[in-house]
């Protein structure tokens, strides 16, 4: 410890005196100015919006396709559900007499002979309702046709 | 109870509704639907016409049995000629997308269009074909069409010679100009 007392020596700065302290800013490397950065984003989205465009014509097409297979068949199934709808409304007819044949002056179609519509023609085929249609079904059957829509 | 459905509306018999339906499920009657459609495109047509023009399914029995049995004798020449390739066109439908996209199928696609082609000469229409507007010539005559109602006792109007003098205090209307 004697000795470290005698060898002390003051730091000094360094001669010539310290380098200046940096206190300017320093900007990044500019690669592209302002208008270039304008015309870059231009182009990038002309060109997006063009492979977009090709895309959605694809998109729909494939649509219109499906489509126009779904009208194709459409007739044949419309054709088959009108017959088994037709039969069915003779089934519901024929249920409803067979079911209120003992009530005192009940007729079929109508209530106590009050029609629904007065001035429509006699033999004007009213679409029932779909709870009507059913009427005389169970009730779970009714609700997975009402419902179809959510199980697919 | 009540639906409207009296003993005075006539309903046909089952006999008269009972035909053979086409015995298909729903990929089957996709992968033909494009040339079913250009096979039937009479009977569709005619069928469609009438439900659309008479608004009745009792009216349209006789277009709907045709169309049925046309689709019949369709699939019935499909299977004679085209089984396997229409087998594999309707599998490739089934399995490879979950509603039956026509995308993933063109290679077997191709295979059924060619078989039909070559054997019964039906080319399968451009894909927009069916969702287009189509005129279709029917020789059932055309349903009288129901004018506006007329009643007895609505207000008479003035008489067409009524002398109609400018307004009085200008124009009426307040923001009009």
């Amino acid at each position: 410890m004697a000795t470290g007392a005698a060898e002390f020596k003051q730091e000094m700065p360094p001669p010539g005196g310290y380098k200046p302290i940096h206190y300017q800013r320093i900007p990044a490397r500019q690669y592209f100015n302002g208008w270039t950065l304008f015309g870059g984003y231009v182009v990038m989205t002309a060109g997006a919006a063009y492979l977009y465009y090709l895309n959605c014509k694809v998109v729909q097409q494939e649509e219109i396709e499906l489509r126009s297979a779904s009208f194709a068949i459409y007739p044949m199934l419309l054709a088959e559900k009108d017959r088994a709808f037709l039969k069915q409304l003779r089934k519901n007819r024929d249920e409803e007499t067979k079911l209120m044949a003992n009530v005192e002056g009940w007729k079929t179609g109508t209530w106590y002979g009050e029609p629904i519509y007065n001035t429509m023609p006699k033999d004007k085929l009213l679409i029932p309702r779909a709870q009507e249609y059913y009427v005389h079904a169970s009730f779970k059957d009714f609700t997975t046709r009402a419902y179809i829509s959510l199980l697919s | 109870m009540g639906s409207g459905i009296t003993e005075d509306v006539i309903l046909p018999t089952d006999e008269e509704l009972t035909v053979q339906e086409v015995p298909l499920s729903g990929p089957a009657l996709k992968a033909g639907a494009f040339h079913l459609g250009k096979a039937c495109e009479f009977e569709n047509n005619e069928f469609v016409l009438c439900r659309e023009e008479l608004k009745d399914p009792r009216a349209c029995l006789n277009e709907g049995k045709a169309l049925t049995s046309c689709a019949l004798n369709f699939f019935r020449s499909v299977k004679k000629t085209c089984a396997g390739e229409f087998t594999q066109y309707v599998h490739c439908l089934d399995k490879s997308s979950p509603d039956q996209q026509f995308t993933p199928c063109r290679k077997t696609q191709a295979v059924f269009d060619k078989c039909m082609k070559d054997n019964l000469g039906i080319d399968r229409p451009p894909y927009d074909y069916f969702a287009r507007a189509h005129v279709h010539k029917t020789e059932r005559p055309r349903p009288p069409v129901e004018g506006p109602a007329v009643y007895e006792d609505a207000t008479p109007g003035l008489p067409p010679d009524a002398p109609k003098p400018p307004a009085k205090y200008g124009n009426r209307y307040i923001w009009s100009w």
